[in-house]
């Protein structure tokens, strides 16, 4: 019972495919890109759930069709026990109201026509909280508590370096109050000592709020240090998922393996020692995925099972979960 | 080893409309033939314009190189004319920058993309250079080079062409290489072969490397010495052992304390700098760092400290000792 | 809290978009002398009445084809008719046609471009190839059909509703002009508009607005559109001397404005049969020089707002 409880947000089976369509007048589907392709996981109350990944894996679009803000082709995200995939309209706006969005480019992510002042309060306008003089004082206060002077509501996102747009955005996701917050790579267009700064920030007022993250990233390092789960995506499907702890102390996963031993560690100490696992090849088109695993192009040690059958995601030891035929 | 390049005072700035940007502010250093020198910084910190001047390849104008020399082989590159700066650069110093996908022309095969450096500086016929083409494609990596060559580069990979531009910065068999980023854009597991077949090469061909990073960890397992610029200056000047080990500016031991590392336990918050980076149009007087450093004295306010020698090829700019003076404001930023 | 001050550590005093725009075109000189000239147009349009006492209909038969005097400053034709006055009431003609014509395709180019960028489906198919036909004709061919086919429906029906007296001052003539050269200008605009809301609404602040739960028309009214409309500006100011070109080539030819309304296409018609004429070639000569003046101004002052605004249109 209580541990039902703990699961803030359960996504079941969830796959994002877009269509390829040939034709000018008339539109035939001739495939689609599996970008996001039947992932199931939970994310419990008040932790920081990292989704690790390369770039294509299909972590930042799982983090849009959670929000609903793709339609997923399959697959249901429960929030609080209601199925949010289902809803429409207004209670979909709504539910927006719990869940929020940082995103990854703070010179994309802010509408380079409004003024900070509008950009935080358009979430308390459209969802009419508030009154004029009263919503003022909020903007200020959000401004506040993201560390940025309240007396800049009336200046334009261009006026600001990446580091307080990236301030900006996390005030708007703030407005609202919401208990979820999907962070899509919210740091890695900012420079190394403003990462630390928004780090930091998130890290506080996941204290201050009770808040709850999915944190998208292909930095393993920011990861491992902002998360309490980890979760690695491979084209399209979740390869491991576990504790922290357990996947840096025992990765099981071959890919798992391959990406903690090629990220850099600032040491020359260290990296001087270190044995690499240097994968082959790049990573297969989504729109033609492999036979068997999606990894067998790649994994150094594949063997026949996995040129043919794709392996289950199944719980190997208590809540560490891998795909792979290895186990 | 020989000495293989000296910088000595270099000064580069843009003019532009909202005033003079002091993009690179008198910087001294030197690189000994074979050796790898890691330069990190931020965005602006000059890492790039700062070596891209070396072989006068910055935007002109409004750039311009307004003092300083580089002596590259006995010769001072920036006093020569433009032809006699191109018969240098792509021959006797090849360069890889970081975007794989803009600095490869959409229009040509790879193979004559780095054939045209070969007949160019080396003075090869077709047969010839497309010969030691397939050679050098084979050398970075590239499987089935001879039927590759005549590829464009939309058909390969990010990391792949990455691969190709190694092989054109690497057909002349030049004396020093100059990385720009070469491994911002790719994927980790990618970035981990590129570094690795670098450091082939380098061993293999013995070339000396400049790598501009503004990633500590990549540079920690490939240079020999590290340069850590800000504000368009060298901050500090160290082996990369020592620089780690020992980081003796307030914004490497800053730099270092930012970033997460994977073989370290966390819990704890990161020690991150507060603020921003100082306007390059509008310096402020004394120390660059000082408006954002714990450490900070009066004396930085008004005296720009210069690099000194603190140990065995370790130089910093700073007034005090990180080591053993202590941190004289926690909140040292304040945004007006 | 005491905050004390770092001088760096300010943010330099803001210059908002438009204070950089104009700051840009100021310093552009063909674009300064071209905005002076339209400004004169606009000026002379305004003070036609005040510019010009002699009826610009007048018929002098004392003074016909007269070379230029005291009485008529650039001579009568051969009709008697005050050349002068004719050539300053066209400018409210030229001005009418390029403020009108720009106005409703903008509108029209708006209207159906946002509808076929933000409803998409079936509905961007039927206006994108509605547009595509529009675009097929050759622009003067299509224009002469639509003064031909819709002008004399028009007349009959302002007749019909009792408006005869508007029908005889030659209103018809200008909503005809207007509404055949907006009709070719608009599917362009469409285009355009339709081509900034497919790139805009992918981008992240309008993703970011959805996340908040922004209505749908609100993105497309508050997010998209004041992000799409530089390069439409550029476009439109840019066509304006095109357009008062395009009025020009329709009158020359008879189908445009009509008598007794006054236009420089007209008096070109009209008079280029002096183009040899020792004493009256000025007739054709003054309007030909006023006409090639106010098309380059306007193209310059659009090629100025082009540059101007270059840095913002991504």
């Amino acid at each position: 019972m209580s541990e039902q409880k703990d699961v803030l947000l359960r996504v079941d089976g969830l796959k994002m495919y877009f269509p390829i369509t040939q034709g000018i007048v008339v539109q035939r589907h001739v495939g689609d890109v599996k970008a996001v392709d039947g992932l199931t996981f939970d994310i419990h109350q008040g932790e920081t759930l990292g989704l690790v990944g390369e770039s294509g894996c299909g972590k930042s679009t799982t983090g849009r069709a959670i929000l609903q803000l793709y339609k997923p082709t399959a697959g249901q995200v429960i929030f609080e026990g209601e199925d949010i995939t289902a809803m429409r309209g207004e209670s979909l706006r709504k539910m927006r109201r719990r869940m929020q969005m940082i995103f990854q480019d703070p010179y994309a992510s802010l509408n380079p026509r409004m003024t900070v002042g509008n950009i935080v309060s358009e979430p308390l306008e459209v969802h009419s909280l508030f009154n004029g003089k009263e919503r003022r004082e909020k903007v200020k206060e959000l401004l506040d508590v993201v560390g940025l002077n309240p007396y800049f509501v009336n200046r334009y996102p261009h006026e600001f370096s990446g580091g307080q747009r990236q301030r900006i955005g996390v005030a708007r996701a703030l407005a609202l109050n919401p208990d979820f917050i999907v962070c899509d790579e919210p740091i890695s267009a900012l420079d190394v000592s403003i990462q630390a700064q928004v780090i930091n920030l998130l890290e506080d007022l996941q204290q201050e709020f009770g808040l709850t993250y999915l944190f998208i990233a292909h930095d393993l390092s920011v990861v491992r240090h902002i998360s309490d789960r980890i979760a690695v995506m491979y084209l399209g499907k979740l390869v491991e998922l576990t504790t922290r702890d357990e996947l840096y102390a025992n990765p099981m996963h071959p890919y798992s393996q391959a990406l903690l031993s090629a990220v850099p560690i600032p040491d020359p100490v260290v990296e001087e020692k270190r044995q690499r696992v240097i994968l082959e090849g790049d990573v297969p088109s989504p729109a033609n995925p492999p036979k068997g695993c999606n990894f067998c192009t790649r994994c150094p040690k594949a063997f026949e099972p996995c040129y043919e059958t794709e392996p289950e995601f199944k719980e190997i030891e208590s809540g560490h979960w891998v795909a792979c035929h290895l186990y | 080893m020989a000495r293989l390049l000296e910088v000595n005072n270099l000064r580069t700035q843009f003019f532009t409309q909202d005033g003079v940007v002091n993009a690179v502010n008198g910087i001294s250093y030197t690189l000994d033939e074979g050796e790898t020198l890691g330069i990190v910084g931020e965005s602006g910190c000059g890492k790039s314009v700062g070596v891209m001047s070396l072989i006068k390849l910055i935007p002109t104008p409004p750039g311009k190189i307004v003092e300083g020399s580089v002596i590259f082989n006995g010769e001072n590159l920036i006093d020569m004319s433009d032809g006699e700066i191109r018969s240098v650069r792509g021959n006797k110093i090849g360069m890889i920058f970081q975007d794989p996908m803009t600095s490869l022309n959409p229009v040509l095969t790879i193979g004559r993309q780095i054939q045209e450096a070969l007949e160019l500086h080396m003075g090869m016929d077709k047969a010839q250079s497309k010969a030691r083409a397939i050679e050098l494609l084979e050398l970075v990596g590239i499987p089935s080079a001879a039927d590759r060559i005549n590829d464009y580069p939309h058909q390969f990979s990010g990391g792949m062409r990455q691969r190709v531009m190694i092989a054109i910065g690497l057909s002349c068999n030049p004396q020093l290489l100059i990385a720009d980023e070469p491994t911002t854009a790719l994927d980790v597991t990618i970035q981990a072969q590129i570094v690795d077949l670098v450091k082939k090469l380098r061993d293999d061909l013995g070339m000396a490397i400049i790598w501009i990073t503004h990633d500590l960890g990549v540079v920690a397992g490939l240079a020999d010495r590290m340069l850590v610029m800000y504000a368009g200056m060298i901050v500090e000047e160290a082996p990369v052992k020592e620089l780690y080990a020992n980081p003796s500016h307030p914004y490497t031991v800053g730099l270092l304390g930012s970033l997460p590392r994977l073989d370290q336990v966390s819990g704890e918050k990161l020690d991150s700098i507060e603020g921003l980076p100082p306007d390059l149009i509008d310096l402020p007087k004394g120390c660059p760092f000082h408006a954002r450093c714990k450490y900070r004295i009066e004396k930085c306010f008004t005296e720009n400290p210069p690099l000194k020698t603190i140990g065995v090829g370790h130089k910093a700019a700073c007034w005090i000792d990180v080591t053993k003076d202590p941190i004289t404001t926690e909140r040292p930023y304040q945004e007006v | 809290m005491a905050v004390k001050a770092i001088p760096h550590a300010k943010i330099k005093k803001p210059r908002t978009m438009w204070g950089d725009v104009v700051l840009r075109f100021s310093q552009n000189l063909p674009a300064m002398m071209g905005l002076i000239v339209v400004i004169g147009l606009y000026a002379v349009a305004l003070l036609a009445p005040i510019l010009v006492t002699t009826n610009y209909t007048a018929i002098d038969l004392d003074n016909v084809r007269s070379a230029p005097s005291l009485v008529h400053y650039l001579g009568t034709d051969e009709l008697g008719r005050d050349v002068y006055s004719r050539v300053v009431w066209a400018a409210r003609s030229a001005a009418f046609v390029s403020i009108f014509v720009p106005a409703l395709s903008l509108s029209l180019g708006l209207f159906f471009g946002i509808i076929a960028g933000y409803v998409g489906g079936w509905v961007d198919t039927i206006v994108m190839r509605l547009g595509d036909i529009l675009f097929a004709f050759p622009g003067l061919l299509f224009v002469f059909f639509i003064a031909a086919t819709i002008k004399p429906a028009i007349l009959l029906w302002v007749k019909g509703i009792g408006l005869t007296e508007f029908a005889k001052q030659g209103f018809v003539d200008y909503i005809v002009v207007f509404t055949a050269l907006s009709l070719v200008g608009w599917p362009g605009l469409a285009r355009l508009v339709r081509g900034q809301f497919l790139t805009l609404r992918n981008r992240e602040f309008v993703l970011a607005a959805e996340a908040i739960g922004v209505s749908q028309w609100r993105i497309a009214l508050k997010h998209i559109l004041p992000n799409a409309m530089t390069p439409v500006i550029v476009v439109v100011s840019g066509g304006i001397g095109g357009t008062i070109a395009a009025e020009t080539s329709l009158s020359f030819l008879g189908i445009g404005l009509q008598p007794p309304n006054p236009s420089w296409g007209q008096m070109i018609s009209d008079y280029y049969i002096y183009w040899r004429n020792t004493e009256l070639w000025p007739l054709l000569f003054i309007p030909s020089i006023i006409l090639v003046v106010i098309i380059l101004a306007f193209t310059f002052v659009g090629d100025g707002l082009h540059e101007a605004l270059n840095p913002y249109l991504d």
